[in-house]
């Protein structure tokens, strides 16, 4: 792992947020049997920084995700975000998972409440914020439905607001929109960008939808497998500090077919590497 | 149905709006809701039916009338045994013993079910002892029951308590262990400890399911009951049924089996209304 070129990263008024150092981690199975999932990851997160974990299926995304959550710990290496080395899970690091998680027994406004109220946040402010955050994610008008009566779309970003309503240092997302359709991502996508511009929200992201690692992120970080390591550390340097507020925008700017190309061609080479380690066993 | 009222179709473009024709509603149909009108008319009609065969085959002598009295002969029975032989005490002592030693053993069974299904140290510890517990036919306990508790209350619920206790904490167990993981580990990404994890998220989440588990043992705990009626006890419906087969009073059986179908049935109507009660979120429109 060569070191970062620190210049080309980010400029320099940025403050590194988090920061993943030789992150290992290998799954014991019962008996002697063992996993290598990742193996020397390091990257970083810049404030306010939307971050995106691209890579092809299995490479460990997840994984380095949830280790950052405190969900999973590193078997080597170490993480630190805002200088606090991590261990454990704890409300610094609020993750949205793919999976609905609202809570079915609470109501939309119950739900964003929840961290709050875990937390002591006194009512009146608890109240407030939620009521801020809900009309963030525009469920205003379903502040008192049942997550039961809403779409798959809308639950996600009930999840969203009752993360960022938590006051996370870093929000944490695995691939929160892959379970919805088409139209319904572009849409979630450009909240995004308006929820990050908005918020001012630190954003690691695992996905491994291409287009929306490029449209999200300022920064991909892109991963290989076998065991997952950190291939290629990208700035979409084509948006120069701006961020695009729909997906129009962005296929019509400039650098963006070669971005795009460029980590096209990154996925071909993975798979191809996979395609010739599988004929190298069969040999 | 006309145009105005199906408002489907604009015919800005010219084009005639296509009138909304709604299917006629077709008997059998896959998971799909029906009106509550047609659940009670045919939860009805299957009783009228039974009674009404059963009736049939009585008075038209199909069976013999000793061992199988006609339904009229069974009421009439039981009108009598209530009006004139108190037979609601003892109804009242069965349903005193069912309440009470069911509500001790959901107290136990639940929370111990609900740690087994969470914390693994728990499972590993309890789960052993419950599963072998679980194997035991609770009737073959009776003779050691009777020694240890006597005749009275004590043996009939000691053996209500254990039929259920084990079979209820697996059952919650097992609901437990399927709350998702991604709902706990999103309560612990939020900040809450495990503690309030149990608390807010796991407990919530699992509820509607244990209030099931509870009503299909509560079924059981009838079995249990009789049984311990039956052998070990001069009160209670089953003791009375007992008395009956002794005498070759079959209306008499009948009578108590009657009774012990209607309390099943309105116990679990009690469940089931508690269960929409409490949990009105789990309601979703039909269609
Ligand atoms: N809890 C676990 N126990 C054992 N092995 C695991 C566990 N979690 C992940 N792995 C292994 O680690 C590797 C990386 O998995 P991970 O889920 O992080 O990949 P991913 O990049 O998120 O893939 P996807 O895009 O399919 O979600 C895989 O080989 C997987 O089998
Ligand atoms: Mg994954």
């Amino acid at each position: 792992m060569s070191p970062l070129p620190e210049s080309k990263i980010a400029p320099a008024a940025r403050r590194s947020k988090l920061a993943v150092r030789g992150v290992g981690k290998t799954f014991q199975f019962s008996g002697r049997e063992t996993i290598e999932a990742v193996r020397g990851v390091s990257f970083d997160v810049m404030e306010n920084e939307i971050c995106a974990l691209l890579g092809p299926s299995g490479c460990g995304k997840s994984t380095v995700l949830r280790m950052v959550a405190g969900l999973e710990e590193p078997t080597s290496g170490a993480m630190t975000l805002d200088g606090h080395r991590i261990e454990g899970p704890d409300k610094s690091r609020g993750m949205v998972f793919q999976a609905y998680t609202s809570f079915d027994w609470l109501t939309v406004q119950q739900n964003v409440e929840y961290g709050m109220r875990i937390n002591k946040v006194p009512k009146t402010e608890r109240k407030e914020r939620a009521a801020r955050f809900i009309d963030l994610v525009k469920l205003t008008r379903f502040r008192n439905a049942y997550p039961s009566q809403l779409s798959g779309g809308m639950r996600q970003r009930v999840a969203i607001a009752r993360t960022l309503a938590n006051d996370p240092s870093i929000l944490l997302m695995d691939e929160p929109f892959g379970a919805l359709d088409a139209e319904t991502r572009w849409q979630m996508q450009e909240l995004m960008v308006g929820i990050a511009e908005t918020s001012q929200t630190t954003l690691l992201l695992v996905t491994h939808d291409l287009e929306e690692a490029i449209f999200l992120a300022d920064r991909i970080v892109f991963m290989s497998r076998h065991p997952g390591t950190v291939r290629e550390n990208l700035m979409v340097d084509f948006k120069k500090g701006r961020r695009f507020q729909s997906r129009e925008q962005m296929i019509e700017a400039p650098g963006y077919y070669e971005l795009e190309k460029k980590i096209m061609h990154l996925m071909r080479d993975e798979s191809r590497r996979d395609a010739d380690s599988a004929a190298g066993q069969a040999h | 149905m006309g145009p105005s009222v199906s408002g489907i179709a604009s015919d800005r473009d010219g084009a005639a709006p296509l009138p909304a024709k709604p299917r006629a509603r077709r008997i059998f149909e896959y998971k799909r809701a029906i009106p509550w009108t047609w659940a009670l008319g045919l939860g009805i009609s299957i009783w009228v039916l039974f009674f009404g065969l059963w009736e049939i085959a009585s008075v038209r002598g199909w069976v013999n009338a000793t061992f199988m009295p006609a339904p009229h002969t069974v009421l009439g029975t039981l009108y009598v045994m209530l009006a004139e032989r108190a037979f609601l005490t003892d109804i009242m002592v069965s349903v005193y013993r069912i309440v009470v030693s069911f509500l001790a053993a959901s107290a136990i069974a639940v929370p111990i079910g609900v740690l087994m299904g969470c914390f693994r140290v728990v499972d590993a510890f309890v789960n052993p002892f419950v599963a072998a517990w679980r194997y035991l036919p609770a009737p073959s306990f009776v003779p050691l029951l009777l020694m240890w508790f006597g005749a009275g209350e004590g043996s009939k619920l000691a053996l209500l308590f254990i039929g259920v206790v084990f079979f209820l904490a697996t059952l919650v167990m097992d609901h437990t262990r399927a709350v998702r993981t991604e709902l706990i580990e999103t309560g612990m990404t939020l900040g809450a400890s495990r503690r309030q994890i149990l608390r807010t998220v796991v407990v919530p989440a699992v509820l509607p399911n244990i209030l099931i588990s509870m009503r299909q043992m509560l079924a059981v705990s009838w079995t249990y009951l009789v049984i311990a009626e039956i052998v070990a006890s001069t009160t209670g419906i089953g003791a009375v049924m007992m008395r009956g087969q002794r005498f070759l009073h079959v209306d008499e059986i009948m009578a108590g089996i009657v009774v012990i179908g209607v309390l099943g049935l309105a116990f679990d109507f009690l469940f089931r209304f508690a269960h929409r009660l409490l949990f009105p979120y789990l309601q979703r429109g039909n269609n």
